[in-house]
């Protein structure tokens, strides 16, 4: 079958199945009617190609030492992009221009929605047969990326993207993804990433997501796991309306590690949800999982980790954490691990936290001068930057640190303060 | 420097201090005992402005002004330090900042410079070789993973640096091995001055051997029951406080 074909079919699952409501119970708590105009978005329309230097260039993450690919509204911008020579970084539709349609079997699955998979909603046939465009990044056997690959996105309107990540045997690389939004409407973004690591292969993601604050954000990140291989994502929350994440990860032979860890920093009514699920199928392999909230206004987070423990994945060692604060008593978290084992010889564990900031810390900062204001926030930071220290890249966990830190109600009163 | 007149504090509805008094001049090194308790992490929380107690009368005059009018931060930048009993960890926030935050804020209250990055090393290194305190210690997260030692040799550190005019040593003495001990004496007598005060909480003489006081007192049911010198606490050790709380019920009577 073509690669367009499996893409009418996605839009014929996509118009049999609509988006996904809250009667769902994967959407219990995260209502996408806002973007119902994505319903009436036919099959042929692509999203025209706007230029924006400046908004390109003044919305990177300055000085960053990395290969390049910018996306503008979906689309591919060759003009801005550096990227590296020797190790195969392409834009997916050119790629798929260049195929004639008849892509490789590893690009056609690429494409391939089933009604029955985890975590399956209409969004993500959509996705597959609107996404204009994205990253198809295909690290070779014994390869190493040598810079970051630096993943600018910036939308204006309704996009759709869907990006592959393809890791051979024993390959490195850093992925960042980075979502900037200037639009003022109700625009969606929606996002499909497919990773596959070979065996011992190493991946670091990050995903920073920071659009503008009417935006909607709905992305899944997809990622099969061979033997020994490991997987690191970092997803920092910081910016839309609306953004739901759902990540998936298959844990398909031995030794394969993956640790998870999110960062959600909202206020104002924004509404973030992430749905995670680690399939443990083969034995020993790793999973840990650690998110953080900080919330502030009438903002609300949903956090969801499911676990589930095949029966033949004996030695498992899994642990998720979610620790959550709350600035004010308007906030909501929504929290639930879920953990599904199949058999006896695994490590479960799983802990999640709902507070305010400790009375005796706050006591103990003022008692060395630190006044109230800036004591609520350094420890409010302290909590948030745990997430954070798990990232190798220092240049991308400072820039992080900057925006989170604006967020916070009193960000200004800290400066200079962490030195 | 501080004078507590009638003070009465009430914590979850229950009286603990029930009318003390005392005066601790410019100076002066004050050594608080009592049974477990009594109220002394109390007193001393209450002056450095802890939240959760109920002050139902009484006043606390520190340099002639109304310490109990002040924010604990503001207590902070006037001079007035508290060692913690029970010293929390902050995952997360480094010692060091914390420590250039806190001198920083207060020297800002006395219209000085805030002292830049190399100025304040000196001063951190200075004062650590001073309770030898491993640098180590300087970059991680205050006192997260310190051993009950480590904890408290931090607070005295804290102290060297902040150069407080009324410092409160809650116990800091517990859980000190004998180097420790000394090492802490060393860094409070060398705080000493005409015009610093001390007050420390302990129930060892021992650390009278070492920080010689020059009041000793007993706090019991609320009050400063007795106050003598150095020789009270010998006596203390060797008699327990029963006698003491005996004496003051006969004396009540008496009047
Ligand atoms: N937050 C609180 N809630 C309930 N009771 C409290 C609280 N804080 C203090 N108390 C009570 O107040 C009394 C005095 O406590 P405090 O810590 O001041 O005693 P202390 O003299 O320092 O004792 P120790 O020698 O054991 O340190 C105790 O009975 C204690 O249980
Ligand atoms: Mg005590």
């Amino acid at each position: 079958m073509s690669v367009a074909a499996i893409r009418r079919r996605a839009f014929d699952l996509f118009k049999e199945t609509g988006l996904p409501s809250t009667r769902h119970e994967d959407w219990k708590y995260t209502d996408i009617s806002r973007i119902q105009h994505v319903l009436s978005i036919d099959s042929s329309s692509t999203a025209p190609i706007d230029n924006h230097a400046s908004i390109i260039n003044s919305t990177a993450i300055a000085d960053l030492d990395a290969y390049k690919a910018v996306l503008v509204d979906g689309v591919f911008d060759d003009a801005h992009s550096n990227l590296p020579e020797d190790v195969t970084v392409l834009s997916l539709a050119a790629f798929l221009n260049d195929m004639g349609g008849q892509a490789p079997d590893d690009i056609q699955r690429l494409f391939e929605v089933r009604g029955d998979e985890p975590l399956f909603n209409g969004l993500l046939a959509l996705n597959s047969a609107k996404a204009s465009d994205g990253v198809l990044l295909c690290v070779a056997n014994n390869t190493v990326l040598e810079k970051p690959l630096y993943i600018q996105h910036i939308s204006t309107q309704t996009n759709f993207i869907r990006h592959a990540i393809l890791m051979g045997k024993q390959a490195e690389a850093e992925v960042i993804e980075h979502y900037v939004g200037v639009s003022e409407e109700k625009a969606l973004s929606s996002l499909s990433s497919n990773v596959i690591l070979k065996q011992g292969a190493r991946l670091q993601h990050i995903r920073i997501q920071q659009e503008s604050n009417q935006q909607t954000h709905i992305a899944r990140v997809e990622v099969k796991q061979l033997q020994d291989s490991s997987y690191t994502l970092h997803a920092v929350e910081l910016g839309c309306a609306l953004s739901r994440v759902d990540v998936v990860v298959a844990l398909a032979e031995q030794g394969a590690t993956c640790a998870l860890n999110g960062l959600f920093v909202l206020g104002g009514r924004q509404h973030v949800d992430h749905h995670t699920r680690i399939d443990h199928i083969a034995p020993h392999c790793t999973s840990r999982e650690n998110y953080r909230t900080v919330l502030d206004g009438r903002s609300r987070a949903v956090f969801n980790g499911k676990v589930v423990v095949h029966k033949g994945a004996v030695k498992t060692d899994s642990a998720q954490s979610n620790g959550n604060l709350l600035l004010s008593k308007h906030a909501e978290i929504d929290t639930k691990p879920e953990l599904e084992i199949y058999n006896d010889d695994v490590k479960c564990a799983h802990g999640a936290t709902v507070g305010q900031l400790d009375e005796q810390q706050l006591f103990y900062l003022r008692s060395r001068g630190i006044s109230a204001v800036a004591a609520q926030e350094l420890l409010t930071f302290a909590f948030a930057d745990e997430v954070l220290t798990s990232m190798s890249n220092q240049q991308v966990r400072a820039y992080i640190e900057g925006i989170a830190f604006a967020k916070l109600p009193h960000g200004a009163e800290l400066d200079g303060l962490l030195g | 420097m501080l004078v507590i007149k009638d003070l009465h504090v009430s914590v979850v509805g229950k009286e603990i201090l029930k009318g003390l008094n005392l005066t601790i001049l410019a100076g002066e090194v004050h050594a608080i005992m009592g049974p477990n308790g009594a109220g002394k992490s109390t007193l001393a929380n209450v002056i450095a402005g802890r939240g959760g107690y109920e002050i139902t009368s009484g006043s606390v005059t520190y340099k002639n002004k109304d310490l109990l009018a002040m924010l604990p931060e503001e207590r902070a930048w006037a001079g007035v330090f508290l060692a913690f009993q029970y010293p929390v960890e902050i995952p997360g926030v480094n010692n060091t900042y914390l420590l250039k935050a806190g001198v920083n804020a207060k020297r800002k209250q006395q219209d000085l410079d805030a002292l830049d990055a190399i100025d304040f090393m000196k001063i951190v290194k200075e004062k650590a070789k001073l309770v030898e305190l491993d640098p180590s210690f300087l970059s991680r997260s205050v006192n997260e993973g310190f051993s009950g030692g480590e904890k408290k040799r931090n607070e005295i550190f804290q102290m060297a640096v902040l150069e407080p005019s009324l410092a409160l040593l809650d116990e800091t003495d517990s859980g000190l091995d004998i180097d420790a001990l000394r090492v802490v004496a060393k860094g409070v007598n060398k705080l000493r001055g005409e015009d610093r005060a001390i007050m420390m909480v302990t129930h060892y003489q021992r650390l009278l051997d070492y920080i010689e006081p020059d009041f000793v007192h007993v706090l019991a049911n609320g009050k400063i029951l007795k106050t003598g010198d150095k020789s009270l606490a010998l006596e203390l050790e060797e008699r327990g406080y029963d006698w003491v709380k005996a004496e003051a019920l006969g004396s009540e009577k008496s009047v």
